[in-house]
């Protein structure tokens, strides 16, 4: 069997005001796409921080195609992109230049080149030359991803990467990320609050609702499971439970 | 190329582009140092004019100071600011999600500092040479070693406002500028520290600056290289990049573990 690409096991971290995450596994096999899905303040992010060695857990362990964090951090992070809708681009760089430090820091042999490749991609090799100040928001998201990809990663992190796109544009993103995906092997985990998007682009969901894991499996499944017509529909049964009330995985019945 | 020089180069050449497309940030390689060696040069010679006997070397020491000033100068605001361009940027998080080692970020915003140094200290030699006739070069190889120290204190801090700023977030920044202005008048970069007042003499004594100018001082008055305060100096200073390092390593793992890229997100 295959070694998964992401293995996070028992995490848990407590804030000043309170537990964000409380005892998630989350496992993303070699190749898979998986959506982490839950209402605001679920604890998608930081999952995501811990499994990508940015926040120290409390408790529980992270491995990443096998490497351990956060002893085997380089290793593990050589084999991963991330890109989330939030961050911006520096101001004071253009395109390429911001896409050639990634690829040196990424130890892309050709940064340039992969550059180049990345962004016809996606369909925006005509932003080269552009200064982070000249692009939409949706431009810098879709630099991001491309920033992300440029190494070919074995696993795809992803947080909210469509919020600030056009339709068509985001479809061109769903598009390219299945293209890469297929192409590379790579594995995907993504945050979205867009449902329909998580149905069309991701094999597998796992749902968190106040740090726990409530659902994971297929989107039919999940639905099913929830005696609801679909992931829009769960989403927004369990943004209306009381914290208290929600289930857990195993509970994750319909209610 | 190693991978880990090429980690260092993309940073170095990340923050040469951030100075090319801010011209604002040449005011700390050129405005600042410029009006410095014209204020401290201008006092010293009206104070040697009007002094006599040894008083006389009073525009020496000054001019020595101002231009030593600027390694420590420099060398911290690069490395500081460097950080802070991060922040500003918020480019942290993804700075953070790639191989890049703590060491490698560190050491390509340190070497590019390096530049802007030589232009800092340039500038200040060049005025120093043009507008008072005062010629840094003529007073010898002995500067080198005084200046080695003084850059790794200005490194040294710098990895301290660092760690400050990951600890306490955007309410550290204006220590990037601000520390050094405690540093100044405590190190007697322009006159001995019995100058100070008493109570401040021990402080003074503890700090490796302090010896680094102290030789700087005494050789640039033409006597032999004091090889006692250089041996301070440089104890002082292996001391005190020890405790920033460990410092702004502790800050790191708080800094994970509290989870406070959220401020950069």
């Amino acid at each position: 069997m295959d070694t998964p690409a992401l293995r996070a096991t028992g995490l848990v971290k407590e804030y000043r005001r309170g537990r964000a995450v409380d005892g998630v596994d989350l496992t993303v096999g070699s190749g898979e796409r998986v959506a982490l899905l839950g209402p605001n303040g679920a604890g998608k992010t930081t999952t995501l921080l811990m499994s990508l060695g940015v926040v120290t857990p409390d408790a529980g362990t992270v491995e990443i195609l096998g490497h351990r964090l956060p002893r085997e951090r380089g290793a593990a992070m050589a084999e991963v992109g991330f890109a989330a809708g939030y961050l911006p681009l520096p101001n004071q760089m253009r395109v390429s230049e911001y896409l050639r430090m990634f690829g040196r820091l990424y130890g892309v042999p050709d940064p340039d080149r992969a550059a180049s490749d990345g962004l016809d991609r996606f369909g925006i090799g005509h932003l080269a030359r552009a200064m982070g100040t000249e692009l939409s928001s949706g431009q810098k998201t879709l630099v991001g991803i491309v920033k992300a990809v440029l190494h070919a990663p074995s696993l795809l992190v992803l947080d909210e990467p469509t919020a600030s796109l056009d339709p068509d544009v985001a479809l061109r993103v769903r598009t390219g990320l299945r293209e890469l995906c297929a192409d590379h092997g790579t594995a995907l985990l993504v945050t979205s609050h867009n449902m329909v998007e998580v149905e069309r682009l991701c094999e597998r969901v796992v749902f968190l609702s106040t740090g726990r894991v409530v659902a994971d499996g297929t989107a039919a499944d999940i639905a099913e499971r929830f005696g609801r017509d679909g992931l829009e529909s769960v989403f927004l049964h369990l943004a209306s439970l009381p914290a208290a009330t929600r289930p857990t995985a195993r509970e994750g019945t319909a209610a | 190329m190693t991978a880990s020089l090429r980690r260092i180069y993309a940073i170095a050449a990340r923050h040469a582009y951030v100075l090319r497309r801010s011209p604002h940030r040449l005011f700390d390689i050129v405005m600042w140092p410029a009006i410095d060696v014209v204020l401290f040069g201008s006092i010293g010679i009206f104070a040697a004019r009007r002094a006599t006997g040894s008083g006389q070397q009073v525009a020496l020491y000054l001019m020595v100071g101002v231009v030593l000033w600027h390694v420590v100068y420099q060398a911290q605001i690069a490395v500081a600011t460097g950080f802070l361009e991060e922040t500003w940027s918020r480019t942290v998080l993804n700075l953070m999600v790639t191989p890049m080692r703590e060491w490698e970020y560190l050491t390509g915003v340190a070497l590019f500092g390096l530049l802007k140094l030589v232009a800092g200290v340039g500038v200040v030699s060049m005025i120093a040479w043009l507008a008072y006739a005062f010629d840094i070069t003529s007073i010898g190889l002995g500067l080198i070693p005084i200046a080695g120290l003084l850059l790794a204190i200005g490194w040294a801090i710098a990895m301290f406002v660092v760690g400050l700023v990951l600890r306490f977030g955007s309410g550290a920044e204006a220590l990037a500028w601000g520390i050094l202005f405690v540093v100044m008048p405590l190190s007697g970069v322009f006159y001995p520290v019995n100058a100070l007042p008493w109570v401040l003499r021990p402080i003074a004594a503890a700090l490796p600056t302090t010896h680094a100018f102290a030789a700087g001082r005494a050789f640039a008055g033409g006597g032999p290289l004091p090889w006692h305060e250089l041996w301070l100096a440089g104890a002082g200073t292996a001391v005190l990049v020890a405790v920033s390092v460990a410092y702004l390593g502790w800050m790191l793992r708080i800094f994970r573990s509290r989870g406070f890229i959220t401020r950069y997100l």
